[in-house]
């Protein structure tokens, strides 16, 4: 039942002398009884119907959406494993290999060390080849070829050695 | 006009910058630093990109990586805002050899009226007053006499190696100058390792008086009248008023002439604010400018019923400004408090921390531009003003009502603020008579230490 309804209900039963009203639909009860000076009582089981006047709550967060991802997502990435990854160290453009046709740097599975170039980050007309910092095994690609990324953006998951 | 712009700031002036954008119907482009990824300027631009760690030396002064998310994101200008890199006549440069506008003047007159000395020596050649001094270090007790005979005294004996309002002393004539020459010259060989000083005016109680100037493509430089920003502590300015209680409309028009004569010798563009020191007779000299937005421009804009934000990135975009803008006169009294995250108990430590319950005060006359939100945590990194209350009215009676009602309306828990201070600077008998200068914090301290004991 929503506010209009419970309203319609409450003017039918004073027009009508009505004293009590009962109604119940899909778990939710809702019953309004006219209180000792004649003024209606409502109550409800299912709380969200009638909720009681709120004082002012300690907020909890701004309900403001999080950005729209175009051109670079700032959606913070969810972690499907705990393995560490590989993260942007500064703003530009992906891509997985040095040039279009080349193959790419690293695949999954393959074995990197500290000195491995793992792809290149192209900023201001630079291409910058970017190491992996640490030896381990690729195993999850999570930045997409020729998409701009963030600072801090992770580009790959690596399983340490 | 711009598609998009870039704001390379953070957090009030950031959201500032944002909402002139949305009401010109500009895209909007948010960088970042980690900790700011929940801050409220982030959350209100269209997209945001991270640009590095909470150290602004990484994040939010890396020139290079705010030039890759302007291209990445693909903007037609930046808004640089206030401090970080909005005086960096370097950033100026790179915006403009990768083909981005910046909103504010050029690299060149950055350089010439950023620098204290040259911006002196073009204020000297327009004829504006600058504080008379001794053209150099005085050597001896005889070129000290001279120099002061020629200033006028009271003279302040200045360490040439000081700075911050260190290694300075005054001096009434000529026998506490001798004394002093000599003790200064002492004091300076111990603390800066040269006893070299020289001598300016000592202007007493001095109101900080500054003149909002704007320039456009075409050359032509309006003034949006003064601000005064007396009310310091150490030098850090902690409520400004529009107009000033000190100031009539012949001194405004004179040291606005004063302003727009400088800003025309430098060919400036743009937004940007002439400060002076006036004294009680009606003297004013010149101290330096800044060539960007100020912290306190909405007392301006509330005064005059002027959006500057708007009207930087309109000038930016070419446009002219507008012939009303010229000979405008005050209409209403605005005066700006600023809200800092900082325990006044504590000598003022700041107090980064939750905010766990925010409410900011309404009602006519009161505007408040703030990045707060109830659940926001302050990130230690950047400086401590959280917020900018500003109170406006038809005259200053007003503005100070309704500023204290504000004041005493306002809810900031999880974090220590300087309001109880705005509480009782705006019920201080001087205050309200409008008699102040820039040393009524000190002696409102020392007042409250001697009622206290």
């Amino acid at each position: 039942m929503d506010i209009k309804e419970i309203k319609a209900v409450i003017d039918l039963m004073r027009k009508n002398s009505l004293t009590e009203f009962e109604y119940e639909k899909d778990g939710t009860k809702i019953r309004i009884r006219r209180g000792p000076d004649g003024e209606p009582q409502v109550f409800a089981s299912s709380p969200s119907l009638i909720p009681a006047p709120a004082v002012l709550p300690i907020a909890t967060g701004l309900p403001l959406s999080t950005p729209t991802p175009a051109p670079a997502a700032v959606a913070p990435a969810v972690a499907q494993e705990k393995l560490p990854s590989i993260n942007s160290p500064m703003v530009g453009t992906f891509y997985s290999s040095p040039a279009p046709d080349a193959p790419a740097y690293v695949d999954v599975g393959t074995v990197v060390n500290a000195e491995t170039v793992v792809c290149i980050i192209e900023a201001m007309k630079v291409m910058n080849e970017i190491k992996a910092e640490m030896s381990g095994t690729i195993t999850e690609i999570l930045a997409e070829n020729g998409k701009p990324v963030e600072f801090g953006k992770p580009l790959f998951r690596i399983k340490p050695a | 006009m711009f598609d998009k712009i870039l704001i390379a700031n953070r957090g009030e002036i950031a959201l500032r910058v944002i909402r002139a954008c949305k009401d010109l119907g500009i895209r909007t482009l948010a960088v970042y630093s980690e900790p700011d990824h929940d801050s409220l300027h982030v959350q209100a631009a269209d997209e945001a990109i991270c640009i590095g760690p909470g150290p602004s030396p990484q994040s939010y002064l890396k020139i290079d990586r705010i030039i890759s998310a302007a291209e990445v994101g693909d903007v037609d200008a930046i808004h640089p805002g206030y401090g970080f890199l909005s005086e960096s006549a370097h950033f100026a440069e790179v915006c403009q050899s990768c083909n981005i506008r910046f909103i504010g003047p050029s690299p060149d007159s950055i350089r010439r009226m950023g620098d204290k000395s040259l911006a002196r020596e073009n204020a000297r050649k327009a004829g504006v007053p600058i504080p008379p001094g001794s053209d150099g270090p005085v050597q001896t007790e005889q070129e000290a006499i001279k120099a002061a005979k020629k200033i006028g005294y009271p003279v302040m004996i200045k360490a040439v190696a000081g700075g911050g309002g260190k290694g300075m002393r005054p001096a009434h004539n000529d026998v506490s100058l001798v004394k002093g020459f000599l003790a200064a010259r002492m004091e300076a060989e111990k603390a800066f390792g040269n006893p070299e000083v020289y001598l300016e005016k000592f202007i007493e109680d001095p109101h900080h008086i500054e003149f909002q100037i704007l320039g456009d493509k075409r050359g032509k430089i309006v003034h949006l009248g003064e601000r005064d920003c007396s009310i310091q502590r150490r030098h850090q300015k902690l409520l400004e008023e529009a107009p000033s209680p000190l100031i009539d409309n012949d001194l405004r028009k004179k040291m606005g002439r004063a302003a727009i004569k400088l800003a025309e010798a430098v060919h400036y563009e743009n937004a940007g604010t002439m400060e002076f020191l006036v004294d009680g007779n009606g003297n004013y000299y010149f101290l330096e400018m800044n060539t960007r937005i100020q912290v306190e421009h909405p007392v301006t804009e509330e005064v005059y019923g002027i959006d500057l934000v708007k009207e930087q990135i309109k000038i930016a975009a070419g446009e002219r400004i507008p012939s009303e803008f010229e000979n405008l006169r005050p209409q209403r009294h605005a005066i700006e408090f600023r809200i800092n995250a900082e325990d006044p108990a504590m000598d003022f430590r700041p107090c980064p921390g939750t905010i766990s319950l925010y409410y900011p005060p309404g009602g006519i006359g009161i505007r408040m531009d703030s990045h707060m939100y109830g659940g926001y945590s302050i990130p230690p990194f950047y400086d401590s003003m959280i917020g900018k209350l500003i109170a406006v009215g038809p005259d200053r009676a007003t503005a100070i009502a309704r500023m204290q009602r504000a004041l005493d309306e306002t809810i900031i828990r999880g974090v220590k603020t300087t309001i109880p201070l705005g509480q009782r600077i705006v019920r201080d008998q001087d205050f309200r008579r409008g008699k102040y200068s820039t040393h009524f914090l000190e002696r409102f301290f020392e007042k409250k230490v001697q009622n206290s004991s």
